[in-house]
């Protein structure tokens, strides 16, 4: 009873404490200036998984995201020149497409989540590698400055990219929270059947939330074209396991319905302060994602709602 | 032979089965009776040794005894044979039966499936079950399946030494009458190796094959009476603590329908392999009950009504106009309400709170500039909280921690609070206790004093009796009779069931 109490709060106080361990260990941890540069670097991260909480809230995956990001640093890079600004209305566009197209074939095709956008992720990739000829691109840096300049510049010691990263998590928690669809949401993520049988539509709210999913993950892909200034087929790896590492350690579970937005934010956090914390360690970069691989199987075997799963007769 | 000796079971907030006395003696058929949430399957499992009492103890010829699974209580002679058939379908008959232990025909390694076949048909002559050992299961029939669960526990004959003790869950549930006989007298003739404790619904099926029966209310035995000078009346009236009667069912509360008003008609529907040439009228204020056995079709007509199956012959009109899309969404467009059988599945959804469950058919009408206007939302909760009288903490309370009751109030609620004025019942009364039970009934009552149509699966005959104006009996997906009456003139149980199979 105790562990279902406070399994909701489980997150934030896996948050508070790494944070305290790590600021005892590394006073210099704590301070605020050193702090805002960490959650900077970790916005496109966030972008990411704040779309792919809506493909885990409803029960599903969305493996594509990654290799979304990698296409659209190239699309961005390519057609910059062309479309000025509205390059990054057309990649958003683009990457929303492309998960309306895996929540398609997830609902209408009867295709699991995890194949299928595994599927598209990888015509993503090999779109990316055509698009540039499998070679790292460059950005002109006046048309870049020109254009996406305001998203890494600094106000008063904010960085513009951490108010992006905030204003997209609070549209995406008021879409969450606050809306039909957000409502719609947590129905099909709780209780699918009792969904169908109240009449909601679904397949549409899946076919949705994986197309937001395309369209986040669309965005961090614009971010890091900007930020690294081109565009290349392998830009974004590594992504995709930080990203459901901290959808499932912020608290919503594989088996959807629970969690949120919130949580994912928090979840993101936790995975800074983990690799800040690597780096204090000086744990070298090739073993990082053994850590995180090991940090999302414990995740998982915390988070997951058991009774959700089918029981065998005791 | 077999003793419990004031064994208690607590869960967190229930007081499941209060110092329970229980005792069976060789050879011995006894009987366990009790409404829904009685602690019948609780003590069930107590026995089969799937929970562990928490009071008092249990006893095998008078030595103690403490089960930590039903592997060790099937060492000691005690077997299940499950009302949800716990058969593998995939797997041959043998296989299922020896399921778990097969060891006996193994040689370095290897199955010996002609010895298995050999020990399987020696298993199934047991119960007279003359089939071939290497079908598979899902080719069986509803009752040869039933016999098979039975013969998988009957091989801890050559198993144990000691005496058995079988448990019947409610084994007759899907059976047709003859079949039930069948069984009886199987049973009967086992009795010289085993002792039996059938546990049923069927009161008089309890009776007719039990000694002894023993009576349970609120997780207390509150009666035990041998057969020969017990009867159903008196049973059913200390199981519910006062007698059932037309009283029960609002019957001076029916009223006569608008005849003028159709609001579902069938004109010769069918769905391949369910159903098949049906035809009938929803009028407003009607209540049309479908009768039949599992598997009769009825649950599809539903379905189909709601939009779920779309048919593929006939026509159906919902309010005058022709359906040619059968979808939910729809459906619920047209003013069809659904309430499912499966009340935690399909009904709530567990993890959303009151309100949400309640406004989950009509979201956008409840947002404004495409935002949700939640405080709206707890007013309609809370008048609806009033008006059925849900017991409740509060609006934000998660509707699965609810008592069945109340959650089946909340899937009534959130139909009419959008206006529904088509609703279809699919066993709606299931797993509810008494009073909750009455609560549906004058729900039902006052809707059809309102004007809505209702399509009910009802859970017993009597209820289908109790609270309909029209009856239509179903076999094998095509109506056999329809029966339309007033109060007063309502058909018997013997006339539906000749009917129904």
């Amino acid at each position: 009873m105790t562990h279902e109490i406070l399994r909701p709060h489980f997150p934030w106080i896996t948050l508070v404490a790494l944070i305290v361990i790590v600021g005892i260990a590394n006073p210099a941890f704590f301070s605020v200036s050193g702090f805002v540069i960490l959650m900077a670097d970790v916005i496109p991260l966030l972008i990411m998984a704040i779309g792919m909480t809506f493909a885990i809230y409803i029960g599903g995956i969305d493996l594509s995201i990654q290799q979304l990001a990698n296409m659209v640093t190239v699309m961005t890079t390519v057609y910059l020149a062309q479309f000025g600004i509205s390059v990054a209305l057309l990649v958003v566009l683009v990457g929303g497409l492309f998960g309306i197209i895996s929540g398609f074939v997830t609902t209408r095709l009867y295709v699991p989540s995890f194949v299928s956008t595994l599927a598209i992720g990888f015509i993503a990739l090999s779109i990316a590698k055509w698009l540039s000829n499998q070679r790292a691109l460059f950005m002109d840096a006046t048309l870049r400055d020109a254009h996406f300049g305001w998203m890494f510049g600094n106000t008063m010691g904010v960085p513009h990219e951490l108010v992006i990263g905030l204003l997209l998590a609070f549209f995406a928690w008021l879409l969450q929270t606050r809306t039909p669809f957000g409502r719609a949401l947590k129905a099909v993520g709780s209780g699918e059947l009792a969904a169908v049988a109240s009449g909601i539509d679904v397949d549409r709210v899946k076919i949705f939330a994986f197309g937001l999913s395309g369209m986040f993950a669309a965005f961090a892909g614009l971010m890091f074209s900007v930020k690294l200034s081109g565009g290349d087929a392998q830009l974004a790896n590594g992504f995709l396991l930080l990203a459901i590492v901290a959808v499932l350690v912020g608290g919503t579970p594989l088996t959807g319905g629970v969690g949120g937005i919130i949580n994912t934010v928090i979840g993101t956090l936790i995975v800074m302060v983990i690799r800040a914390a690597m780096v204090y360690l000086e744990i070298d970069a090739t073993q990082q994602q053994m850590i995180f691989g090991i940090v999302l199987i414990v995740a998982i075997a915390l988070t997951i709602d058991r009774s959700k799963l089918r029981s065998v007769v005791k | 032979m077999y003793q419990l000796k004031a064994v208690d079971k607590h869960f967190p907030g229930v007081h499941a089965l209060q110092a329970v006395d229980f005792e069976v003696q060789r050879g011995e058929i006894v009987g366990l009776v009790g409404e829904n949430g009685a602690g019948k399957s609780t003590l069930m499992k107590v026995i089969y040794g799937a929970y562990q009492p928490d009071g008092g103890e249990i006893k095998i010829d008078g030595k103690r005894v403490r089960f930590q699974n039903p592997r060790q209580a099937m060492d000691h002679g005690i077997g299940m044979v499950f009302q949800e058939q716990s058969l593998i379908p995939n797997l041959t008959v043998m296989e299922n039966i020896f399921l778990g232990f097969e060891k006996q025909f193994v040689t370095f390694g290897v199955v010996s499936w002609r010895a298995m076949a050999t020990a399987a048909r020696a298993q199934l002559a047991k119960v007279k079950l003359d089939i071939d050992p290497t079908t598979i299961t899902s080719d069986l029939s509803f009752a040869q399946r039933q016999l098979v669960e039975l013969v998988k526990v009957l091989t801890l004959e050559e198993r144990i030494d000691g005496d058995l003790v079988i448990l019947l869950d409610e084994p007759t549930s899907v059976l047709a009458e003859e079949e039930v006989k069948l069984l009886f007298q199987i049973v009967r003739g086992l009795t010289k190796r085993a002792s039996f404790i059938f546990v049923s619904h069927r009161i008089s099926e309890v009776l007719e094959l039990s000694d002894r029966i023993y009576i349970m209310k609120d997780g207390a035995v509150v009666d035990v009476v041998h057969s020969n000078d017990a009867d159903l009346d008196d049973i059913q009236h200390k199981m519910v603590g006062r007698e059932i009667n037309s009283e029960y069912y609002r019957e001076h509360k029916q009223q006569a329908y608008n005849s003028n008003d159709v609001l579902v008609s069938f004109d010769n529907v069918g769905l391949q392999g369910s159903y098949r040439n049906i035809s009938f009228d929803l009028h407003a204020g009607e209540v049309l009950c479908l009768v039949g056995t599992e598997g009769s079709g009825r649950e599809a007509i539903l379905r189909t009504v709601f939009g779920r199956d779309p048919c593929n012959a006939g026509r159906v009109k919902i309010k005058g106009e022709p359906v040619t899309a059968f979808s939910p969404m729809a459906g619920v467009r047209r003013g069809i309400g659904h309430v499912p059988r499966e009340r935690k599945i399909e009904g709530i959804v567990n993890g959303m709170n009151v309100y949400e469950n309640m406004t989950l058919a009509q979201i956008r009408k409840f947002a404004r500039l495409g935002i949700m206007n939640v405080p709206a939302e707890k007013q309609l909760a809370n008048e609806w909280i009033e008006r059925l009288g849900i017991k409740t903490p509060s609006v934000a309370k998660d509707c699965g921690g609810l008592s069945g009751g109340n959650q089946q109030k909340v899937v009534l609620a959130k139909w009419r609070s959008s206006g529904s004025d088509i609703l279809l019942l699919d066993h709606p009364t299931r797993g509810l206790d008494i009073g909750a039970k009455e609560d549906v009934y004058e729900m039902i009552r006052e809707m059809s004093a309102n004007g809505v149509g209702i399509l009910l699966a009802a859970d017993t005959l009597e209820e289908a009796i109790g609270l309909s104006h029209t009856i239509i009996v179903l076999k094998d997906g095509e109506i056999q009779k329809r029966f339309e009456y007033a109060t007063g003139s309502k058909p018997s149980l013997y006339d539906l069931v000749h009917h129904m199979i």
